[in-house]
């Protein structure tokens, strides 16, 4: 593991889906944080309007980004965004979305995504941090909190020998710490606030010192701005609604019970 | 001609064969022809259910469901529940006719006390009560949708499972997926969750010479579509390649060690055909 860059702060993100208001806040919150390097776990498209617009403020800020399961899908050109879904419900909006997010794309963009990692290694502090999408064997593996064992946790560790794991997909987050430093931390996204009734979104703060220090810093942006331009796109009123109230209306169904329970529908 | 081979990639799910083929139903369709009478495989001692558990979880398992038979029928479910999720996600798949006040209220209690979900599946086969007898038996409909209120109630959001015996409409439609969406809400469920599942040729529904999978169809094709590369189940006799297959000597894989069956498995079975054009899932999303 010779060469992987040393980090003491980072920020964190994932699952952007062209919500670019939310990007720009998130990345002017970290920069005031005093971080080092800004990373982000994939899926800059889906769901939001105007896809080619979170490009420019990712490179810009030197976002260092792996690719979720929508940029291997847009890059490839493939037919469907490869979420994972299996129930009938999920997959009729994620193929809306696909498909506007597809069409809204450029070939420019969909190239840059081509070129982007599917895992990143660094170090944080004595940390070995393996950073993915889904899960380290698959990019779109779920690990919710409630379905994600402990000794799936232990086995990845081993296998892919991090201390540290990093993931998002899931659209809500979570942290684990396991014994010996070792630590499971889903970032969550920026995309969509994460079905509890609030509008904002998530982005995490790592810092190395003593152990390792997980912060979720709340990131508020004009979501209702962003509401009205999609609107304006003719994208479904289920994911408006969303915006403006925090509660998930649609890709439900691959809730496990507990995460399913807290929300609203 | 040579039986094609699935290969084994991890374990994702550990299905637990836990009362065999006994149960207290008789469904038409039963995909390992279980019934009240003489099952032909037999229930899982209590030891060598949290055995597996262990093992699994050494092995890093993602979720373990719990089937039959029907687990409500074992006397120590409720034990061997409680030890699947200090491991492990937890499923069971019922018929929900022996779900009482008594035992909604200590699954809801299970499901309180765990970091990991439990899931209940219960099914039921029509939206209309006298089809669904007659395919699940006399008062099979009532009893199914009284376990779902129940566990409504206790806010665990069962699964409502449903075959396509009656009602299929094909991996497109959605008319049959829609009407029991309907159905749960017409008794009350606010989240209505609906799994749908392709009828197998398997059990009583098997046939003689089924058509079988051939290394020409297999040529190129994606084989994690398969759950047999991430799945194993445990039932008498050892370890199988999947839940449907489960008890088969020639789906038998290991006579008890989970690891010794990470094999590849033999795609022999007519209802290995049914996954091959599906791409389902036993699992619950
Ligand atoms: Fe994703």
């Amino acid at each position: 593991m010779e060469g992987e860059r040393e980090y003491r702060r980072i920020a964190v993100f994932g699952g952007v889906y062209s919500n670019y208001l939310a990007l720009e806040a998130t990345l002017e919150d970290a920069r005031r944080r005093d971080v080092e390097a800004i990373f982000c776990l994939g899926d800059m498209g889906a769901f939001g309007p105007h896809p080619d617009r979170v490009f420019p403020p990712l490179r810009q800020a030197g976002v260092l980004a792996i690719q979720g399961n929508y940029d291997d899908s847009l890059g490839a050109g493939k037919e469907d965004c490869g979420c994972g879904y299996t129930d009938p419900r999920d997959n009729f909006f994620a193929r809306i979305s696909y498909e506007y997010t597809f069409k809204n794309t450029s070939a420019e963009n969909k190239a840059w995504l081509r070129t982007l990692p599917k895992h990143q290694r660094i170090r944080l502090g004595e940390h070995r941090v393996l950073m993915c999408h889904g899960s380290p064997r698959m990019l779109n593996e779920f690990l919710w909190e409630s379905t994600t064992p402990n000794g799936l946790l232990e086995k990845f560790m081993r296998d892919y020998q991090a201390e540290v794991i990093l993931c998002t997909h899931t659209g809500i987050k979570w942290h684990r710490a396991l014994a010996g430093g070792r630590h499971l931390v889903n970032v969550g996204a920026i995309g969509r606030p994460e079905n509890d009734g609030m509008t904002n979104v998530w982005c995490a703060i790592l810092t190395a010192d003593a152990g390792l220090q997980v912060e979720f810093v709340p990131v508020h942006y004009d979501h209702e701005a962003l509401a009205r331009e999609m609107e304006r796109e003719g994208l479904p009123s289920e994911f408006v609604e969303t915006v403006r109230t925090g509660w998930w209306t649609t890709c439900l169904e691959v809730l496990p019970a507990k995460e399913r329970a807290r929300g609203k529908y | 001609m040579s039986v094609p081979v699935a290969p084994f990639s991890h374990l994702s799910t550990l299905w637990v064969q836990v009362t065999g083929t006994w149960c207290n139903l008789q469904c038409v369709h039963c995909i390992n022809s279980s019934g009240p009478t003489d099952p032909w495989l037999k229930s899982l001692d209590t030891e060598t259910v949290k055995r597996h558990v262990m093992e699994a979880e050494a092995l890093g398992v993602k979720e373990i469901y719990f089937t039959g038979g029907e687990p409500f029928l074992h006397q120590d479910i409720l034990e061997l529940l409680a030890c699947s999720l200090r491991v492990a996600p937890s499923t069971v798949l019922t018929n929900g006719t022996r779900i009482t006040e008594k035992t909604a209220d200590a699954l809801a209690a299970l499901a309180g006390e765990s970091l990991y979900s439990l899931e209940i599946r219960v099914s039921v086969d029509d939206i209309d009560p006298e089809a669904n007898d007659r395919i699940r038996g006399k008062g099979a409909f009532d009893k199914a949708i009284r376990a779902i209120r129940l566990l409504h109630a206790r806010g665990l959001l069962p699964i409502l499972t449903a075959t396509e015996i009656l009602q299929g409409d094909g991996p497109e439609g959605n008319g049959m997926y829609q009407r029991f969406r309907d159905l749960l809400a017409s008794v009350g469920v606010t989240k209505p969750r609906v799994k749908i599942i392709p009828v197998f040729p398997a059990g009583r529904l098997a046939q003689e010479g089924g058509a079988r999978l051939t290394r020409e169809m297999l040529q190129g094709f994606d084989f994690s579509l398969l759950q047999c590369t991430e799945t194993r189940a445990v039932a008498d006799g050892g370890v199988y390649s999947c839940p449907i297959l489960a008890g088969l000597k020639e789906a038998r894989l290991s006579e008890g060690s989970l690891e010794e069956s990470f094999t590849p498995c033999r795609l022999y079975h007519p209802a290995c055909v049914t996954c091959y054009q599906t791409g389902m899932t036993c699992r619950n999303f």
